[in-house]
């Protein structure tokens, strides 16, 4: 602890890279996430077809679709929180003085980090339950609910450890007075900047309209 | 019970804690204050229920199908058609601003993207053609929020599932509302602009063969419509099936235009998880907080009270019109309608009003709060587009169209069936 104390740098290079690393992980987890909703709609598409026009059903479209987007959310999450894209209300932050935001930005980082703690906490009895239980699906497939719900809560679980990386990370920085690191970690995305975003975006695809 | 709840709202949502957040720890707080049971074991269930609830599922695969389409370079051509048709008109293109959003609203379940796109492509003929900036800039804002109204719709998709409303049916009622609005957003350029002819800007002419020849442009967009919200009343597909089949034409529309590489697709999945999972998240959190309400009576005893005021539906319809307005200037719009429907419906209900025509109401009143300053999301996105001139200059503007905006809402409290006549007729 003393000779963390000593070399405070190198103690701040280690936390740093951690949450590089959680950050390409989380980004790969959003890609296979948008990848298994990609993957929905074409099956629910493909289903659909040989209802209508070859009179087969294929089946299980919304059961599977349904298991897809739980897991897909659940692994989406950390990077939406790593990229502070959750939606937190500035009509007070604005108004504050710098170093109040930095307390209120980790306070929201302790309320998001309370939440999805009791929601993982919970959601592991669920799985758990189905597994001890062997409860499977009330459809057809028969799908042994264990399955989907333990990819579901693993993606909770990362999560969690996402969201102590940035607690440890911003508590560091909040002791230290480093704000400008606080506000990269855990600030709030202003309307102005939100709307920057989309804007840019709504151009980059127009432009790209013409060749 | 309801004043303690209600200022740990204001105070947990006040602090800027994530929305979603802070309905789930209201929830948290509430359950060991009001209930003998420990009713927070029960947010497991509650958020896997919500989270493999396959109405949802249309969620991701509207913001995809949005994603895909923005991305498919169709806007340019679609807006230059709008214009060879409507810019005759006085007030000449800021009719095809509201044209272009309509028809582009009918692909897209999303108002910022409707606005950020069809405004990229307008902006640049204010100074070309000599227009009143204000107006213009205000025609944007306002056209791009017919995207929540006119189906399909992610907002309504989210009211349905919180009122357990058909969607369907929701979808239907909001056809003739956001094609009257549309209306009286003309309405209100041309009556400016008759007014004062200096602010219409220079005439545009057109022949009749070049607005044949434009149609071709409108065919995607209005295929992709027609693919989804036809395939719903054809009883071919649900909402989310139809969301489906709309995310695979898109797909087919963007690779003919040569746009389908890895690179655009890897973008399209990362917007689309990220603004589901940011949607999720406050979903999730409602769910669970409005499990905690039921369960120890805060919903049913804050129905009771407002219906014990015993004031008349047209007074609560009113009250309902300033609690959104004012509302609106501080909260952005999801989490305000996440919010807030749990509560207001039953109220609404109670005193005798249809669920699916308050549902297009509150889009309405939803859409007003995204062109209200001091957080109106749509009035941010025109003026980063714009990147110079006063903020003031779109919020002007964006004022007559907040008027026909109400005017709606009180058109549609004297004309229910505006809204309950589509439903009624194919429901």
């Amino acid at each position: 602890m003393v000779t963390a104390m000593n070399h405070p740098q190198e103690r701040y290079a280690l936390l740093n890279r951690l949450l590089h690393a959680a950050t390409l992980l989380s980004r790969l987890a959003i890609w296979v996430a948008g990848g298994l909703t990609l993957a929905s709609a074409l099956y629910i598409t493909l289903d659909v077809i040989t209802r209508k026009f070859f009179n087969i059903a294929l089946g299980g479209s919304d059961e599977l679709s349904g298991y897809a987007f739980a897991i897909s959310i659940s692994w989406a999450l950390a990077f939406a929180s790593l990229q502070r894209a959750n939606i937190r209300i500035d009509a007070l932050y604005q108004l504050l003085p710098p170093r109040v935001c930095a307390i209120l930005d980790w306070i929201a980082l302790v309320g998001l980090g309370v939440f999805i703690a009791y929601l993982t906490r919970y959601a592991s009895d669920v799985a758990l339950l189905s597994w001890t239980n062997n409860s499977s699906a009330n459809t057809a497939l028969a799908t042994p609910l264990w399955i989907p719900q333990f990819l579901w809560v693993a993606g909770l679980i990362w999560l969690c450890i996402v969201l102590a990386l940035m607690l440890l990370r911003s508590s560091v920085a909040l002791v230290t007075g480093d704000l400008d690191t606080v506000r990269a970690i855990c600030g709030i995305r202003s309307s102005q900047e939100e709307a920057a975003e989309e804007a840019e975006a709504g151009e980059r695809m127009v432009k790209g309209a013409t060749p | 019970m309801i004043a303690t709840s209600l200022i740990l709202l204001l105070v947990l949502i006040g602090i800027s804690i994530p929305v979603g957040a802070a309905l789930g720890v209201l929830g948290l707080i509430l359950d060991p204050l009001y209930s003998m049971l420990p009713l927070t074991r029960a947010i497991g269930e509650v958020s896997w229920a919500t989270s493999n609830e396959f109405l949802l599922v249309a969620i991701p695969l509207f913001v995809m199908l949005g994603e895909i389409l923005l991305r498919s370079g169709l806007a340019e051509k679609m807006y230059n058609s709008m214009s060879l048709w409507l810019s005759w008109l006085p007030g000449g293109l800021m009719h095809a601003n509201i044209g272009a959003s309509a028809l582009f609203a009918a692909t897209s379940g999303s108002s910022v993207a409707t606005a950020a796109t069809v405004g990229t492509v307008a902006l640049p003929q204010i100074q070309k053609k000599g227009y009143n900036e204000p107006l213009f800039l205000g025609s944007l804002a306002a056209g791009g929020t017919l995207g929540i109204l006119i189906p399909p719709s992610i907002n309504l998709i989210i009211y349905g599932v919180l009122t357990n409303t058909s969607v369907p049916r929701l979808y239907l009622a909001g056809i003739i509302p956001g094609l009257a609005m549309a209306g009286l957003f003309m309405l209100a350029i041309l009556l400016a602009c008759v007014a004062r002819p200096q602010w219409g800007g220079q005439k545009i002419s057109a022949s009749w063969g070049e607005r044949i020849a434009s149609l071709v442009h409108l065919i995607p967009p209005l295929g992709i419509f027609l693919l989804v919200v036809g395939s719903i009343y054809a009883g071919v597909a649900t909402p989310t099936e139809a969301a489906a089949l709309g995310v695979v034409g898109a797909l087919i529309l963007a690779a003919f235009a040569r746009r389908l590489t890895f690179a655009m697709l890897r973008e399209v999945l990362e917007g689309t998880m990220k603004a589901t999972a940011m949607i999720m998240l406050i979903v999730i959190g409602a769910a669970f907080l409005n499990f905690i309400m039921s369960a120890t009576g805060l919903t049913s005893a804050i129905t009771e009270t407002i219906t014990g005021l015993d004031v008349s539906p047209m007074t609560m319809l009113l009250i309902l019109v300033v609690f959104y307005l004012v509302l609106g200037c501080f909260m952005e719009t999801l989490s305000m309608m996440i919010t807030t429907i749990p509560i207001v419906t039953p109220i609404m209900l109670a005193l005798g009003f249809d669920a699916v025509w308050l549902g297009i109401i509150i889009i309405i009143l939803v859409e007003v709060a995204l062109i209200t300053p001091p957080v109106g999301l749509n009035l941010f996105v025109v003026q980063s587009l714009r990147k110079s001139g006063s903020m003031n200059d779109v919020m002007i503007g964006s004022l007559p169209f907040v008027i026909m905006m109400l005017a709606m809402v009180a058109i549609l409290a004297w004309l229910p069936d505006l809204a309950l006549w589509l439903p009624r007729v194919f429901g």
